[in-house]
Order: structure tokens, then sequence, then C-alpha cells
């Protein structure tokens, strides 16, 4: 098993995050934009860039909408993000296992 | 109104490009997971609050029925009970709608219609109550019966919402609960207050401290 076999949409530190706090939500949860950005402590900008990458590779869905007048996207971790992102974290211990001497 | 965002960094920045450290990754998955328990709903919180609530809750009517029965010392012990139980409540309320704000979906809508079991339940409490109000009963029938169907309701929702979200500690705590409700009538009262404070308050202070272990160890 090499490194080579980690998803690289994931294999980046902030996609990473921004997976992986979506994961730590239920199943069938979505999130809204300001929140998800507070708990990655991240600029609009940059979650926004990464979330259009992972929204590319089907891993994330963005959903806009309306609370009241205000406009708000809903941010949630598809069916298969979640599966990329079981698959990775599977893959990344066993990789580490296999680096323990 | 839209902010600018003069620190926004071109797509795929260099510094996210860069091969991310196999420790780093599991580091963050971690770091990530826990910073989402420790925003969303505290256990930890709501046991406290609630075991406290009854400890000095039910502590206050024991007192007050023992040491001043029928007395002023009732009342105010009534009083102190009634504060307790609004207070948690009031705790439990504002942390619950602080701690999901901006979440929606499965778990909203599940701890909505669970939250409403709650409101239910304690309707029919009252209600009941007042029936056997009108309908003749003295007092300490409708403290009896106010006392247990409440603690049933309690217990009835913890089994549930243990088996819901398969929380065994949860599910534990609702049938030490039941048990405690099944003691508190046989021995009767002012005994059972004591009871409650202890058995029923105590048993919420466990749980967090058992929520408390949870999470260091997961």
């Amino acid at each position: 098993m090499t490194e080579a076999e980690l998803d690289p949409v994931i294999h980046s530190a902030s996609r990473l995050r921004v997976v992986a706090t979506l994961a730590a939500l239920g199943v069938g949860d979505s999130i809204a934009f300001p929140r998800l950005q507070k708990l990655l402590g991240m600029t609009a900008g940059n979650l926004s860039t990464h979330l259009r990458r992972l929204e590319q590779a089907g891993y994330v869905t963005q959903t806009k909408t309306h609370e009241g007048r205000t406009p708000a996207t809903y941010v949630e971790l598809t069916t298969a993000g979640r599966h990329a992102f079981e698959r990775y974290t599977q893959t990344l211990t066993a990789l580490l296992k296999g680096a323990q001497p | 109104m839209t902010k600018s965002l003069p620190d926004q960094p071109t797509p795929d920045a260099p510094e996210d490009d860069e091969p991310l450290d196999l420790r780093a990754g599991l580091a963050i998955v971690d770091a990530q997971r826990r910073a989402v328990r420790n925003a969303t709903v505290d256990d930890r919180l709501l046991f406290a609050v609630w075991g406290a609530a009854w400890v000095v809750g039910y502590g206050a009517r024991w007192w007050g029925a023992t040491q001043d029965p029928g007395g002023p010392g009732e009342g105010v012990a009534a009083a102190v009970f009634g504060v307790c139980v609004v207070t948690a409540l009031v705790v439990t309320l504002v942390h619950v709608l602080r701690a999901t704000r901006g979440v929606r979906g499965v778990s909203r809508s599940t701890g909505a219609m669970y939250g409403w079991a709650w409101c239910l339940g304690f309707a029919a409490q009252g209600t009941i109550v007042g029936g056997l109000a009108r309908a003749g009963a003295d007092d300490v029938v409708i403290t009896t019966a106010a006392n247990g169907i409440a603690l049933l309701v309690v217990g009835l929702l913890y089994l549930a919402g243990g088996a819901l979200w398969q929380e065994k500690p949860l599910y534990a705590l609702g049938a030490w609960i039941l048990v405690m409700t099944v003691v508190t009538s046989l021995v009767g009262l002012p005994a059972g207050h004591l009871v409650m404070a202890a058995g029923g308050g105590g048993g919420l202070l466990v749980g967090a401290l058992v929520a408390t272990w949870r999470r260091r160890t997961a």
C-alpha cells in the first residue's frame, strides 16, 4: 500500500479538515456555511474554494435557500463523499500501521 | 450586504497542495471530530444541570415536608423546586438551540420530535393531575401522582432516547429513574423526595461523570 492510494481530492490539509468536519455530523445532516466556517476557522473565500473542488468531485452538495429574507447556503457531505472519507481514513490507518517499525 | 474578502486565496493555494504527512492527516481527522463534538449538544452539561436541579429541588421538598409539614417552609421548598426545574429547563433549551444552530436535516428533525415528546408528556401529566384534583383527590394523592407520572415520563423518554441514539448510558439512566420511581411510590412521601434527590439526582450526576469519561476515552 502506498501514499498514491490516498484520494488526492481529500489528501490536502484544508479539504481533509472540511470533509472530516462534515463527516462528524450525522448522516443526512447539512450545516450552514457560516457555522462550518466557524468550526474550521477558515476565511469564507478559502472555504468556498475548497467546497467547489469537493463539489466537483461529487463529495459535497451546496444548497442555496432562504431563511426569512436572508439567503443561506447549507453544505452536506454526499454518500459518495462519506464513502470516500471512510476509505481515506482506512487507508491512512493502514499506511500508518505499515509504517510502524 | 456582501463583505469583501481581502484574504481570499487563489484556488488551490500552494500550501494546500503540499504533501500531507500521514500522522498529521490522522491528527486533523481527530481534531475535527472533537471540534464538532465540542460544538454540538453537550450531554455532560445537561446531565449535570438536571442532576443538580433534582438534588437541590427534591432535597428542598424533602426538607420542607419533614421540617415544616404544612407550614410556610413547605411552600418555600416547593418554590425552590420550581426554580430549579425552570432553571434547568431554560439552560437545556438555550444550550440545545445554540448547539444545533445552523445544522439541519435528520438529527434536527429527530431532536425536535424528541423535544416535543417531552412537552406532550408533561402536558398529559399536568392534565391527569388536574383531573385528579377536580375529582376530589387530597394533597397527598395529588403530589404522589404528580411526582410519579412526571418521573415515569422522564424514565420512559430517557429509555426512548437511549434506544434512538444507541446511547447505552442514557438507556441505563432511564431504567434507573424508573427503578427510583417505583421505590418512591413504595416508600411514599416525604421519604420519596429524598429517594429522588439522592437516587434520581445522584443518578443524573453519575450520568454526567460517565459522559465526561466517555469523551476523554473517545
